[in-house]
Order: C-alpha cells, then sequence, then structure tokens
C-alpha cells in the first residue's frame, strides 16, 4: 500500500517559487506578463506549482534582479536582459538591437535560429536560466523638442537614452543624459534635456509627454524589446520534469500574450493621444542621419566583436540570421503594406 | 585605562571619517555645479561625471553615519530620556548599542562584504555610455561604512562604560546634539 | 501580525531614548531574524544601494549646506529679521516669514527632509532669540518644512502619478489650489494666535535710532534683496529648465558661498565648517532612512503589507464611506510607515476601488498628497519631527515639538475634510 501512496503524495507536493521584478507594483503590461504567467502555471499544474511576485516596491532593487536570482535569494525574476550588460557584457544582445530584428523575426531566431542556446552559453555560466518574458514591439524613437532635419541636429542634443543605443548616438555628437525617471517630465517641459525615449503609446500616455513635446520620432533603437524570465538554476532542478515542462509553456505563452497586449494598447493609447492632442507631428529621421546612425552601430558592433570571441558568434548569428528572415518580411508584410499605401 | 585610551582611539577614527566625507561633500557640491554649468553654457554632458554625483553623495553620507554617531548628532526621542541621570542615560547607550547597533550593523556589513565581492569577481562597470568603471568601489562603501558604523558604536558602548566606572563626569553625559 | 507587534515594540523602545536609526534597524533586525532568518538582510545591500543612487535624494545634503551657509553668513537671520520687520507691527511676523520663506522653498524642491532642516537651521534660532514661543517656532516649522510636499514640484505628486497613473502635470496644477489655502491657513492661525496669546510670538522692536519709517524700509530691503534673490535663483533656474530640481539645490549652495564672498565672510575654513555640519546633519537624516528601510523590510517580508491590503479591501462601500475611512486607513498608518510605502503599497490597493466607485484620479489623488503630508507631522513617526529635532539648540525638546504640530495637524485633517466636501471650490470634481 505504502509503495502505492508514495509517488500520489510525491505527485502532489506543492512547489512554491518566488519570483522578482523589476517593475513597480501595478506596472500596466510589464507587470501583467509574469502575473499571467503564474496563473497559467497554477493552473495548469493543478495547484502544484504557486509563484508569487515581489515587485520593486517591495524588494526595492529594480536592477538587483540579476543577482538576487542568481544567490538564490529569489527563485525566479522577471526584468530585461540588457539591463545586465555592466555585469556581463554579453547580457546585452538578448532584449533588442538598434537596426536589429522586429519582433517575429527575432522570435523565429530564439526558437529556431540558435538564439535560446546561445543565451544558455551567455547565462549558464552564472547558474542561471534565461526565457523571453514578452516583447514590447516596435518602441518609439522618443519625444523631442526640436526637429532633427539633419546630422548638425544631433550635436549636442540633450537626450535621456540610456544604453547601448546612447552610445550611438553619443558617437553622433549628441549627449545622453541621465535624468532620474521622477524628473523626466520636469526636464523635458522645461528643456533641461530636449528629448527622451520612452517605449512607445502603450506606456508613454500616462507618462504625459505628448502634453509638452510637439515632435514624437518613429524608432530605431529598439524595434523589438524582449523582457526576459530569469530563474535560478539550482530551484529549477528541484522541480521535476512535468513542472519544468509547465513553467516552460507558461513562460512562452506569457511572452507571447505580452506581445499581444503591447500592440493592442498602443493602438488604444495612440488613438486617444491623437484625439486629445491633434497637434502631435509624428517624425522619422531623415535618411542621412538614419544612415550615420547606422554606421555608427556597425563599428560599435565591430569593436565588441573584435573583443570577445562569444560576442562575435552572437552578433554573426544575428546578423545572418536578420538578413535571411528579412528578404521574406520585405516581400510579406511589407510588400503587402507598400501595395496598399501605394493606392 | 586602556577601555580609556581604546575610546580615544576609536574617536580619531570616527572624527577622521567625519573629515572625509566634508571633503566628498564639498567635492559634491563643484562636480553638480560644473555639471549644471557645462550643460546650460558649453551644452557639454558627461555621463561619468553625472555619475561620479551620486558615487560622492553616497560615500558621503555613508562615511558620515559614524561620525555623526560620536558627535551625538543622531537623533532620539527624547520624551523620557531628557529627564534621566547620566548614568540611566548610560545603560540606555550601553544597552542599546550591545541589542540593537551592533547586530544591526555587523550583520548588514556582513553582506554588504558578499555585495562589494560579487560586484568585483563580475567586473562590473557602469550600464551607461561613458560611465564609471569599478562599481565595486561604491558598492564596497557599504560594508566599509556600517563596520565603521560598528567601531564608532563599540566608540559609544566604552563611553558608557567608562562613565559608569566614573571615568567621565556623570553630568554631560551625552554631547548635546549640536 | 509579526508586523503589528514589531510597530508596538519600536515605540516602546523609540521612548527609551536611544538614536532613532539604530533603533529602527535594531528592531528591524530582532523580528526579521526571528521570523524569517538572517538571510532577509542579504537584500539589505540592494535597498541600501537604492537610497544611494537616489539622485533625487541629493538635494537633501545641498539644501542644509545652502542653509547652513546662510545661517553662519548671519545672511538668513537678516532675511528673516527684516521680514518680521516688513511686517511691523504685526505679531507673529517672524512665523509669517518661516511660513513664506517655506513656501519658496516648497515651490523649488519636493524634499521634506532638506527643507525642515533648512529652516531649522535658519530660522529656529532667530525665533528663539526673540523669545518665541518653543512650540509655535517648531509647529510653524515642521508645517511649512512639509509644504513641500503639496506645493509643486513634489516627490509625493510624482509618485502619486506614477502610481494611479495620472499624468504629472496635471497633478501639479491640481495641487496649487489647495497648496495656497495651506498657506493661507498657516498664516490665519498664526495671525489669532498671537492675537490671542502676545507673548508667543513678540513683534521684532523697530531701530530706536532710525526715525523715518521709510529709511526702516530701505534697510529691511536691503538685507531682503540677496538671500531672496539667492532662493529666486534656485526657483528661476527650475522653471528656466536651466537645472532639474536637484541641480538647483547645488546652484543654492554655490550662490549661498558667492553672497558670503560678497558680504566678505568668505573663507575656506568657513567652507569645510559648514561641510562638516552639512555632514553631520545629513547623516542624521540618512541614517533614519536606512534604519526605515530594514524597518519596512521586515514589516513587508513577515506578511504585514497583506495584513494591511486584507483589510483595506475589506472596507465598506459608498463613495463617502470608502473615502472617509480610506483617509483615515492613510492617516493612521501614516503614524507607522513613511510615505513612499503608503504611496506603493497601500495607494494601489485603493486605487481600483476608488475608480469603481467613480471617484475623480485627481481628486483623490490630491486628498492622498495632502494626508501623506500630515503623516510628516505626526508623532511618534513623522519625519519632519525627527529632522527638526537633529538640528534643533538642545533646549527644545521632544514634547515642544509634538505640542507645536498638534494645532497644524488639525488644519491639516480641516483642509483634508474640506476637499472631500467640496471638491468643485478646488476645482477637483
Ligand atoms: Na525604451
Ligand atoms: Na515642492
Amino acid at each position: 500500500l505504502a509503495a502505492i501512496a508514495l509517488p500520489a503524495q510525491a505527485a502532489d507536493k506543492v512547489y512554491r517559487l518566488k519570483m522578482a521584478e523589476t517593475w513597480p507594483s501595478n506596472f500596466p503590461i510589464f507587470g501583467d506578463a509574469p502575473r499571467n504567467m503564474a496563473a497559467m502555471a497554477e493552473k495548469m499544474s493543478n495547484g502544484r506549482l504557486k509563484i508569487t511576485i515581489d515587485s520593486k516596491n517591495k524588494h526595492k532593487a529594480p536592477l538587483g534582479i540579476f543577482d538576487m536570482v542568481r544567490s538564490g535569494q529569489y527563485d525566479m525574476g522577471h526584468s530585461a536582459s540588457y539591463y545586465w550588460k555592466g555585469k556581463v557584457p554579453n547580457t546585452l544582445y538578448f532584449t533588442t538591437m538598434p537596426f536589429g530584428m522586429t519582433a517575429p523575426e527575432q522570435y523565429g531566431w530564439f526558437y529556431n535560429g540558435g538564439g535560446m542556446e546561445l543565451m544558455e552559453q551567455v547565462y549558464s555560466q552564472y547558474n542561471l536560466l534565461s526565457f523571453p518574458g514578452g516583447n514590447t514591439g516596435n518602441q518609439m524613437g522618443g519625444w523631442f523638442q526640436k526637429e532633427i532635419n539633419s546630422l548638425e541636429d544631433l550635436q549636442g542634443l540633450k537626450m535621456r537614452i540610456p544604453g547601448f543605443a546612447g552610445e550611438v548616438l553619443a558617437k553622433l555628437g549628441a549627449k545622453p543624459t541621465n535624468i532620474p525617471a521622477g524628473e523626466l517630465y520636469t526636464a523635458l517641459e522645461r528643456r533641461t534635456i530636449d528629448a527622451l525615449e520612452w517605449v512607445g503609446p502603450s506606456l508613454d500616455l500616462r507618462m504625459g509627454f505628448h502634453k509638452i513635446a510637439p515632435y514624437y520620432y518613429t524608432g530605431w533603437h529598439e524595434p523589438a524589446t524582449e523582457l526576459q524570465f530569469l530563474v535560478n538554476q539550482r530551484s529549477w532542478n528541484k522541480l521535476p520534469e512535468d513542472l519544468q515542462e509547465i513553467l516552460r509553456v507558461a513562460m512562452r505563452t506569457a511572452a507571447y500574450d505580452m506581445y499581444i497586449q503591447s500592440y493592442h494598447a498602443s493602438a488604444e493609447n495612440w488613438q486617444r493621444m491623437k484625439q486629445e492632442f491633434p497637434d502631435i507631428q509624428v517624425k522619422s529621421f531623415p535618411a542621412e542621419v538614419i544612415s550615420a546612425m547606422r554606421k555608427a552601430n556597425d563599428e560599435l558592433l565591430a569593436e565588441k566583436a573584435a573583443q570577445d570571441p562569444l560576442a562575435k558568434q552572437i552578433i554573426e548569428s544575428q546578423t545572418a540570421y536578420m538578413q535571411k528572415a528579412r528578404v521574406w518580411t520585405d516581400i510579406s508584410d511589407k510588400a503587402y503594406l507598400n501595395s496598399l499605401s501605394a493606392q | 585605562m586602556f577601555l580609556l585610551r581604546l575610546e580615544s582611539v576609536i574617536n580619531r577614527f570616527s572624527d577622521l571619517l567625519g573629515k572625509v566625507s566634508a571633503i566628498l561633500f564639498v567635492l559634491m557640491l563643484f562636480n553638480v555645479f560644473y555639471d549644471v554649468i557645462m550643460r546650460y553654457l558649453f551644452n557639454d554632458v558627461s555621463i561619468g561625471m553625472q555619475e561620479l554625483e551620486w558615487h560622492l553623495f553616497a560615500a558621503m553620507f555613508m562615511l558620515g553615519v559614524p561620525y555623526t554617531l560620536k558627535v551625538g548628532g543622531h537623533v532620539r526621542v527624547d520624551l523620557i530620556y531628557e529627564r534621566l541621570s547620566g548614568n540611566q542615560k548610560a545603560w540606555i547607550d550601553l544597552a542599546g548599542t550591545l541589542g540593537l547597533l551592533l547586530p544591526f550593523c555587523l550583520l548588514v556589513g556582513w553582506y554588504g562584504v558578499g555585495f562589494a565581492r560579487e560586484a568585483f569577481e563580475l567586473g562590473e562597470t557602469s550600464g551607461d555610455p561613458g560611465g564609471l568603471p569599478y562599481r565595486w568601489i561604491i558598492k564596497a562603501v557599504i560594508p566599509f561604512a556600517f563596520f565603521s558604523m560598528a567601531i564608532s558604536g563599540v566608540g559609544l558602548l566604552l563611553r558608557s562604560i567608562n562613565t559608569l566606572r566614573g571615568h567621565h563626569p556623570v553630568a554631560h553625559y551625552q554631547p548635546p546634539s549640536h | 501580525m509579526i508586523g503589528i507587534v514589531m510597530f508596538f515594540v519600536a515605540l516602546v523602545m523609540l521612548l527609551a531614548g536611544f538614536p532613532v536609526a539604530f533603533t529602527f534597524g535594531g528592531v528591524a533586525l530582532l523580528f526579521g531574524v526571528f521570523a524569517e532568518g538572517p538571510d532577509m538582510f542579504a537584500f539589505m545591500p540592494f535597498r541600501i544601494q537604492s537610497i544611494m543612487e537616489n539622485t533625487v535624494l541629493m538635494a537633501v545634503p545641498l539644501f542644509i549646506f545652502m542653509g547652513i551657509v546662510l545661517q553662519k553668513t548671519r545672511l538668513a537671520e537678516q532675511l528673516l529679521e527684516s521680514m518680521g520687520k516688513l511686517f511691523g507691527g504685526v505679531r507673529g511676523g517672524l512665523a509669517i516669514s518661516t511660513v513664506l520663506v517655506g513656501a519658496l522653498l516648497a515651490a523649488s524642491t519636493g524634499v521634506v527632509g532638506a527643507s525642515v532642516v533648512a529652516m531649522g537651521l535658519i530660522s529656529l534660532p532667530v525665533m528663539l532669540k526673540y523669545n518665541y514661543d518653543k512650540s509655535l517656532a517648531c509647529g510653524t516649522i515642521c508645517a511649512s518644512g512639509t509644504l513641500g510636499q503639496i506645493i509643486p514640484p513634489s516627490i509625493i505628486l510624482i509618485i502619486l502619478g506614477d502610481v494611479l497613473g495620472i499624468p504629472v502635470g496635471d497633478l501639479f496644477k491640481a495641487a496649487v489650489g489647495p497648496g495656497f489655502v495651506l498657506i493661507g491657513v498657516y498664516v490665519l492661525y498664526i495671525l489669532i494666535y498671537t492675537w490671542l496669546k502676545p507673548e508667543a510670538a513678540p513683534s521684532i522692536p523697530m531701530d530706536a535710532d532710525v526715525n523715518s519709517k521709510r529709511e526702516q524700509y530701505g534697510k529691511a530691503l536691503k538685507a531682503i534683496v540677496p538671500p531672496l534673490a539667492l532662493i529666486l535663483v534656485v526657483l528661476g533656474s527650475i522653471f528656466a529648465g536651466v537645472a532639474t530640481p536637484t541641480e538647483s539645490s547645488a546652484l543654492g549652495g554655490a550662490g549661498a558661498l558667492l553672497l558670503a564672498l560678497l558680504y566678505r565672510q568668505f573663507s575656506w575654513k568657513m567652507v569645510l565648517d559648514s561641510a562638516t555640519e552639512t555632514v553631520k546633519v545629513t547623516a542624521m537624516v540618512f541614517a533614519i532612512l536606512l534604519g526605515a528601510t530594514a524597518f519596512s523590510m521586515a514589516f513587508t517580508y513577515t506578511g504585514g503589507d497583506y495584513i494591511v491590503e486584507e483589510v483595506l479591501s475589506d472596507l465598506p462601500g459608498g463613495q463617502m464611506g470608502f473615502l472617509l475611512l480610506s483617509m483615515l486607513a492613510i492617516l493612521v498608518l501614516g503614524f507607522f510607515i513613511d510615505f513612499v510605502e503608503i504611496s506603493f503599497i497601500i495607494v494601489p490597493i485603493l486605487a481600483p476601488v476608488a475608480d469603481a466607485l467613480g471617484i475623480a484620479p485627481l481628486w483623490f489623488a490630491i486628498l492622498i498628497a495632502m494626508n501623506l503630508q500630515t503623516s510628516f507631522l505626526t508623532p511618534p513617526f513623522g519625519f519632519a519631527l525627527f529632522y527638526l529635532k537633529g538640528v534643533a539648540p538642545p533646549q527644545v525638546r521632544t514634547v515642544d515639538i509634538y505640542r507645536g504640530v498638534m494645532p497644524f495637524i488639525l488644519m491639516q485633517v480641516a483642509i483634508v475634510v474640506s476637499i472631500l466636501l467640496f471638491p468643485d471650490f478646488y476645482g477637483l470634481s
């Protein structure tokens, strides 16, 4: 009897995982993804997998997720890979890259083009597993107080634009500036800075930037920002195989759900912004500026590839995959939209 | 006599930290001022200089805490405390240091060591263009400051012991906060 | 449950008179280690780092420095005295000036620690010199110092905008009216109080050797102009977009040094002395933040946030009923936890309920902001009280401060109630 009862008991055992997210509590879209994931995992496992989520307001370490999951203070995290580039430079490539892939292309790279394997290679050294955690879709290039008509206009442009994209702009004479999130609105309104990038209509609306800046530039620097689920390797190993699979599926589904939700929220919010402020001017950078930014971007990537063999491997893998996928994008979605606008 | 001498050695250490903090503050003031002037008059921004602002700021207040403990600048709720005799005050400080201050500072300091070591081993740098390298230095300020608080706490402990043993005049046991 | 016990233990321990910062930290350690084991404290370095990186808080030492330099060069004293004289025979002129200077400081920054400490350094000694009632002086400073929370720009409003999803600009605009009402009520209170009790706030005697009133005004103006110009530079630099609020505090610090130079009071020794003094006060303020972050960590990680959530989500319905109860809850919680915790932990629980009841978000936000401002003043955990005690001369006792803030707390509550009853008057419905 005991021999029969034991496996049943083991199957009923409840596994509790603690997850920390970078976002504050009630943060729309970004914060919905981990909650959606946790709810699915619990349901699919019939209550055997329970995941609690602590937001930034509780752990106070939005950019400490990497360390806290690594050390096992939390079993899981929800964040974005490029936040860790100061700690582990090669984590930069698994969120989005300027002039890189669009979301469908990038998902293709992750799941079928070797992206997941490369990400594992980077993260496994730190006893971490990393999974795609939801995509924002194409991010807007940001809110500008002045028009950018030439390379000259980038000279001395004070812009809040963190990370790698900031490096690209800095190469062209712009001045990336750090401003705390709480002071951004005031800084842009009073022109302490000339421009800033946030996300896109999905999250820009609540910041109110559209009320104080006339130009909304289209994106170039974050064509497909993918968030990230981080899992501590030991916590993962402790899970039975079926729960590992449930967790994997829940994370993948939640990521996809967030992509859709972002798309929807951007459409809704953009409609609202345009209704309330019909004078917002949507602009794209002129060809001269785009090609200079592209050149700067390529040079920076070449530098990174020269410094580190794994970085070289990742960059080459991404470039090769994008070339292949882009040909298809061009004759499918792009051709379709072009044919419509040509009418 | 040994305890008295130890107390004065610790006091000198705390005073030194106070001097360092004061200098860090002046540097920070000039740093922020310089950044504003450069941006407004010369349209020039440096992320490295911007980051240096909070590095100086953080080191300044963290190292200032042990110094402030030594000079009696930390605020107390003195509804009752102010009516006590010097000896009674000394007992409260003795118990508070042993039961509250030392365990707190030593534990946080201990976890701070691992925190700083992690940054050192990863070779952590700023994630922003032109940011500062060697993040472990500012992170190491946390354990250093908390261990210094513990040392200053030992100074307070010795002060209360030496007072109870009659080596300090009881009448003005606690230095005025200002 | 542990969280509740922890509160009361902290309360009792604080009364023993050991430094507040380390009492918070030590009590957090006792309860945290007991409930969760020592590993909880591995979170502390992360929490400390988030304080270290908070550049908005950088305004604290910079404004303190400005205050200390103005004090050391006696420019602040002259400013306040002259303003007091300008009010001529009006009793309580110094207190009214304090409110007005506090309002100016409030409009340039939203950092309570900085304003209270700067005002404590600048105007408390002057009021005491002219034999003001200690309680009146302390209450006025604490209340004026917290004005920065409601008068834009303000950190509470920025955080609330974020939490409630309201554009910060709208919140700033909405807060102007209530802010002015608050200033008006403070001034009115001081006038009435000193009319009833003249000896509490003696008017500053006019200089005997000056005959003409015009000359008197001229002299006063001369003393007012330089420091006032400094404050206007600080304000102006923010409004002109030269600097962020944090940076403008550095302009204030540098400007104070410039004034010292102009008035031949400058020396490197003065700078270093002021810096040392600044370090002392800053460390006092930040040590409390360090202890409080440990305390709130132990509170939330031992399940305190869930208890609060449970209680609040069961509040009975009805717009007025909900508003009254939630405001009361925030006020009471404000006795214990700091406003950032409340904004991030409590407000998200209340917001959906308010939304469902059809309460205008701006109205709700301003009510909360007003209420949180009050929480800075409420003993025993009111941060403004700690900060003022930290810089007050020894003859000012905790009791004086507690007694002094009581009427101001009542006024605040009255205004919250008036916003509750007459949102139209404030343009908030
Ligand atoms: Na972005
Ligand atoms: Na303000």
